[in-house]
């Protein structure tokens, strides 16, 4: 079709125009708040690349990002509007900690383990809304967002009571084994080989899309599914299969909090993980190549903005304002594509034929 | 049963009425949206911007009425941005309200460190908090006394927005063009009425509501303002309204039996016990009731074909 090459083209410049206008946003309400916009940029900036150091705490934030950022991803191309990567994260967080704690094994098994329990915890979660959608027709937006607060408490309550650690005013469990520790990349940073495995798992989740009939039939069934039922895709099936993969994908992200950055399972671990990978997803327009540097930038504004906070007066919350902007003007960017590329087509075609634009989420 | 000695008392009931204020504040915003064909996830956020405008304002003008005032106008800035974005420039509204959401938790606690230059939680004296009814010709029957003196003035402006939500919504021209947003837009358009213009009115209403609801938890329910207080209220409202099939009395329904609900949690807790448990209870049911629903519908539409 005409109409992806003008669309592959827009979407890294759409995408780039959102983080400009979403740092201009940024500037001006740093200036309300009296500081420097200039200062407290190259402050954030300084904070997450200005040095190995840095750099490897600005990794190490974006390797759960990766992860929920592909779980996303995944669940939207198999047409499954996922906004539950949060409960997913929990969930796959869990069973990590769980694995970690009580599995006597030695560290070539345990950590393989305790990311494979993970994966399936976070995807079992996900299969939940899928099923219902597949077989009761029930919106998964809204069914997702409850799973996040039942996968929330229902891990508080596990914290708090079974498996709460003696001693401890919080809710939280015991430190996870020695062997089940994720072992560091660069020392003095929590910098782990789990973004290893996030960049692994962004190629293969690629590759699946681009060169199996499996992944193919996903994307079609997330696509048309119409059309995919009558050429005999299993729909349904595909469908589930997407959420279980993207749900497990999310669930993992949560083993590398527990594995990796927290090295046990503390009420509420994620502030918003699973949200921050649907704007990842968003952005990087379901492309799980893209998604890794977006990802980057997304560690790079949290580990960057704690910097920001103790160099200027600027709260590290700036971030968080910057990202909700970001979300706007991508939600909006669909939409702004879809007429310029009518305009691309209508030039090229002699305003002759018309043709009907891209305004769909899950259209990429 | 000791425990239900515990629980159930006119306590319980009177905290489920000051419980079931923002919600059903909240919720009615956000059914009046869905019943105009939009539906909104951004309640969390639009009610945690209403907690915090009404807070500060109040803060800055010791008047209650002026922070509800207030905080209704800055939701309702919040809500037409929403607006511009979701109708005028066609994005779609869940990842609008996942913005709205983001944008509440961060520019709340962003503005909680630039103005009051704190982290966590801020009260002060200054503030001034929404006033109470004593209705002391009740003290004859104490129980009922119990139950219904002392609520915030809120409680009775709300039931009044609802039964003129409810009237709005079915007898008037202007609930017939917000039901018929929803229902069919294209029928709409071609009788000559602006879709656009009854959503962005829709939306005025939505954001006012959402306002007053939260500014009625940092300025009633409690007289303090504390870093994501709203905790999850939005997702509630989310709940009710799914469960109570956007209608405003059976929303109200479901508000009473979320609220009731939290109240039961609360007095658990203090005793004591895990209230993890009852938590779940508004999620879960409307999860289990929109899969019962949606199966239903399905059904029927397969008959019917």
């Amino acid at each position: 079709m005409n109409g992806r090459i003008g669309k592959r083209l827009l979407t890294p410049l759409t995408s780039v125009l959102a983080l400009v206008a979403a740092l201009c946003v940024g500037a001006v309400v740093i200036a309300i708040n009296g500081d420097s916009p200039i200062q407290a940029y190259s402050s954030l900036l300084a904070g997450s690349f200005s040095n190995m150091h840095y750099l490897a705490s600005t990794l190490s934030s974006a390797t759960p990002l990766i992860f929920t950022g592909l779980g996303v991803a995944v669940a939207f191309k198999a047409g499954m509007a996922n906004i539950g990567a949060e409960g997913q994260l929990y969930m796959g967080a869990m069973a990590a900690a769980v694995v970690g704690i009580y599995l006597p094994a030695p560290s070539v098994i345990l950590i393989p383990a305790a990311l494979l329990a993970s994966f399936l915890a976070g995807g079992l979660w996900g299969t939940i809304p899928a099923t219902l959608k597949v077989r009761c027709n029930t919106n998964e937006v809204v069914t997702t967002l409850m799973l996040n607060y039942l996968a929330q408490l229902f891990t508080s309550y596990l914290v708090n009571y079974p498996l709460k650690a003696e001693g401890s005013a919080l809710g939280m469990t015991v430190n996870i084994q020695e062997a089940a520790k994720l072992p560091i990349l660069y020392s003095g940073s929590r910098l782990n080989i789990g973004f290893l495995v996030a960049v692994a798992a962004a190629v293969l989740i690629a590759i699946l899309f681009k060169h199996t009939s499996t992944g193919y039939e996903m994307r079609f069934s997330g696509e048309n599914p119409n059309f995919a039922r009558y050429i005999g895709i299993n729909t349904d099936r595909r469908m589930i299969q997407g959420m279980f993969l993207g749900g497990g994908l999310a669930g993992m992200g949560g083993a590398i909090l527990v594995l990796g950055i927290q090295y046990k399972f503390v009420q509420d671990i994620s502030p918003g993980y699973g949200f921050d990978g649907l704007t990842i997803a968003l952005m990087a327009a379901f492309n799980s190549y893209a998604v890794l540097p977006i990802s980057i930038l997304f560690g790079a504004l949290r580990a960057g903005g704690v910097t920001m906070e103790l160099n200027t007066n600027v709260p590290s919350e700036l971030s968080q304002v910057i990202q909700a902007t970001i979300i706007l003007f991508i939600a909006a960017q669909v939409s702004f594509s879809g007429y310029l590329n009518d305009l691309i087509i209508k030039v090229r075609h002699g305003f002759g034929r018309k043709q009907k634009g891209g305004g769909e989420l899950g259209d990429s | 049963m000791e425990i239900l000695d515990i629980l159930i008392t006119p306590s319980t009931f009177a905290a489920t009425l000051r419980m079931a204020i923002p919600l059903l504040l909240v919720s009615l915003g956000g059914l009046l949206t869905k019943q105009a064909g939009i539906e909104n996830i951004g309640l969390e956020g639009l009610m945690l911007i209403g907690c915090f405008s009404g807070f500060t304002i109040n803060y800055y003008t010791s008047s209650w009425v002026l922070g509800l005032v207030g905080a209704m106008l800055c939701t309702i800035l919040l809500a037409m941005l929403f607006g511009l974005f979701v109708i005028s420039l066609r994005a779609h509204e869940i990842v609008a309200g996942v913005a709205l959401n983001v944008m509440g938790a961060g520019l709340t606690t962003y503005l909680l460190r630039a103005i009051f230059g704190v982290k966590g939680s801020f009260t002060d004296p200054r503030v001034v908090s929404i006033p109470e009814v004593n209705l002391d010709f009740l003290s004859g029957i104490s129980w009922l006394h119990d139950i219904l003196s002392g609520q915030s003035i809120l409680l009775y402006i709300s039931i009044i927005i609802l039964i003129a939500l409810d009237y709005m919504l079915y007898s008037t021209r202007f609930g017939y063009y917000i039901r018929a947003a929803g229902e069919n837009e294209k029928a709409l358009a071609s009788a000559g009425v602006n879709v656009a213009r009854i959503r962005y009115l829709t939306l005025l209403l939505h954001g006012a509501l959402c306002g007053l609801g939260g500014a009625f938890l940092s300025t009633g329910y409690l007289t303090q303002y504390v870093e994501k207080m709203s905790a999850g209220r939005g997702y509630i409202a989310m709940a009710a309204i799914a469960f109570g099939m956007a209608m405003p009395k059976r929303v109200l329904g479901s508000v009473l039996l979320f609220a009731f609900v939290q109240s039961l949690s609360n007095r658990l807790q203090i005793c004591g016990y895990p209230s993890y448990f009852t938590d779940m209870i508004p999620y879960f049911i409307t999860v289990v009731v929109l899969a019962a629903t949606s199966y239903r519908s399905m059904k029927r539409e397969g008959r019917l074909a």
